[in-house]
């Protein structure tokens, strides 16, 4: 093959058509099987863990004190349409039989560590408020929340300023969920005992739940029993499952 | 000593510039993998109406995407993928768009008067209704639509994107598109749009000018086998060569 002949052969015109045909529709069906219901390739970990810590700082930075969730105009309530979800093989129940009386226990970087009875919270300035529930699914649904606002509870308990992090804890197994302290103290962030008027049914959460449209439903700990103010996340239930921790609309 | 000139070329010339190559590509990967995860993602709920609502304007809801189309696994696998590579979307869109304007390949793209005209022409001679293919620029009209669209439509997914993704914090962008629901439900539909448009230009790569694969990945292009040059339809290029046609006979004279 003479230089001319490798030139043409390298240029355009010397790549054969039928060879583009099949190699690329190859490549494509590759692409297509690897893409396959996987979850892509393992090696792409770190970057999605990277990706993700990156995201937390562009959503920390892009949360606001003052942007409030309003449900829109027309919106219907979801009533009994509004899922009930859990981790227990069934609805966990608090059995006073067995544990005694429910009490949230609320300590960590506190002034003053605190037991609440339902009675307790109920005593608290209570607020009711109509919003959304983002679901991570991507559903939502219209349901108003009557509780004790949760800046209200830190209050009480003179929490410490330097505490970053909030873990809620629950007794539907070991579910929990750890915030971040600009979020539990947004406005809308309740420890909600009622739900559309009536008391939290165990569906739903009783005695108590967290409850705030400026975060995914998996973050809104049910069955509450402990919160803890500190320096430091501790993940949660979800969010070591491989769903992100911020979880923040 | 001195350095020997390149080679001339003889016939073919530089298409595209490789910030143009490199961004095509890089965008192929990008939107199939945000297409998949969406679709993995949308999975977990397959509709699009409010709790204890009905949403209008959506046939197929509860009825959930074949397993094929989606990436990532599962619903918090895809979360990841496409929270990830949404930046990559993005930061190579804005590379792209910032290349065209600075580098003047806009004027390529931007619709003209007559452009519809010459669309019309284009669907005539691909539908055997005009013999000859319409002169053209860089891309025939129906290209130039399709080029200029897309990167609109890439802004559009964004921008509902961003509105379902923050609904409280940045709630003026999902009022702007009718609230989380309908934001929702344009981020669908402009996903469609997209991959329709995709699936169109990819097919006739093939089906006319699959010479562009080589200049989108050598940058090079030989002019004498543009479709134009070709009087190319889809499909053209794998026809059996065309004989040439008996001559018409002589026209008998009337006697």
């Amino acid at each position: 093959m003479n230089d001319k002949d490798v030139r043409k052969f390298l240029s355009i015109n010397g790549i054969d058509r039928r060879d583009f045909l099949i190699g690329g529709s190859a490549l494509i069906s590759a692409a297509l099987v690897t893409a396959c219901d996987s979850s892509g390739p393992k090696s792409a970990e770190p970057l999605l863990r990277f990706a993700e810590r990156k995201n937390r700082t562009v959503e920390r930075k892009l949360f606001r004190h003052t942007s409030m969730d309003v449900v829109q105009a027309g919106a219907h309530d979801a009533g009994n349409k509004l899922p009930s979800y859990f981790v227990s093989p069934t609805v966990p129940v608090w059995d006073e039989s067995v544990r005694g009386k429910w009490a949230l226990e609320v300590s960590g970087m506190v002034g003053q560590p605190m037991r609440f009875t339902l009675d307790d919270l109920q005593r608290l300035p209570r607020v009711s408020n109509r919003v959304n529930h983002y679901c991570v699914e991507g559903w939502t649904a219209v349901e108003t929340w009557t509780g004790v606002p949760f800046s209200e509870l830190a209050r009480v308990v003179r929490a410490d300023p330097n505490a970053r992090f909030v873990d809620f804890q629950s007794f539907d197994d070991d579910y929990h969920e750890s915030w971040d302290i600009e979020s539990a103290m947004h406005r809308q962030t309740v420890i909600a005992y009622g739900l559309d008027g009536k008391m939290l049914e165990p569906a739903h959460g009783a005695p108590a739940r967290l409850y705030s449209p400026v975060k995914l439903g998996y973050k809104n700990t049910k069955y509450l029993t402990k919160i803890v103010f500190m320096p430091r996340m501790n993940g949660g239930y979800w969010s070591d499952r491989g769903y992100e921790w911020y979880g923040g609309v | 000593m001195t350095t020997p000139h390149p080679p001339a070329k003889a016939k073919s010339r530089k298409r595209h510039h490789w910030i143009v190559r490199v961004t095509h590509w890089v965008n192929v990967v990008a939107i199939i993998i945000m297409v998949g995860s969406g679709l993995q993602i949308f999975n977990a709920y397959p509709a699009f109406a409010r709790k204890g609502e009905i949403f209008c304007c959506y046939p197929f809801e509860h009825k959930p995407i074949p397993d094929w189309l989606t990436f990532g696994g599962w619903l918090a696998g895809a979360r990841n993928w496409h929270f990830a590579m949404m930046w990559v979307l993005v930061v190579n869109g804005l590379i792209y768009l910032g290349f065209v304007y600075l580098h003047g390949e806009w004027r390529d793209l931007v619709p003209r008067k007559g452009d519809i005209r010459d669309s019309w022409q284009m669907v005539k001679f691909y539908t055997f209704r005009r013999k000859d293919h319409p002169h053209q620029g860089k891309h025939n009209a129906l290209q130039k639509g399709t080029y200029f669209a897309l990167p609109i439509a890439g802004a559009l997914a964004v921008l509902t994107g961003i509105a379902i993704w923050k609904p409280v914090q940045l709630s003026w962008l999902t009022n702007l598109f009718g609230g989380y629901v309908w934001a929702r439900y344009w981020h669908f539909i402009i996903m469609l749009v997209i991959v329709i448009l995709s699936v169109i230009h990819v097919f006739m790569v093939f089906a006319v000018d699959p010479y562009s694969i080589t200049s989108m990945i050598t940058g090079n292009y030989d002019p004498a086998l543009s479709p134009e040059a070709r009087n190319a339809r889809p499909f053209y290029h794998l026809l059996p060569p065309r004989r040439t046609p008996p001559a018409a006979p002589p026209p008998t004279e009337a006697t």
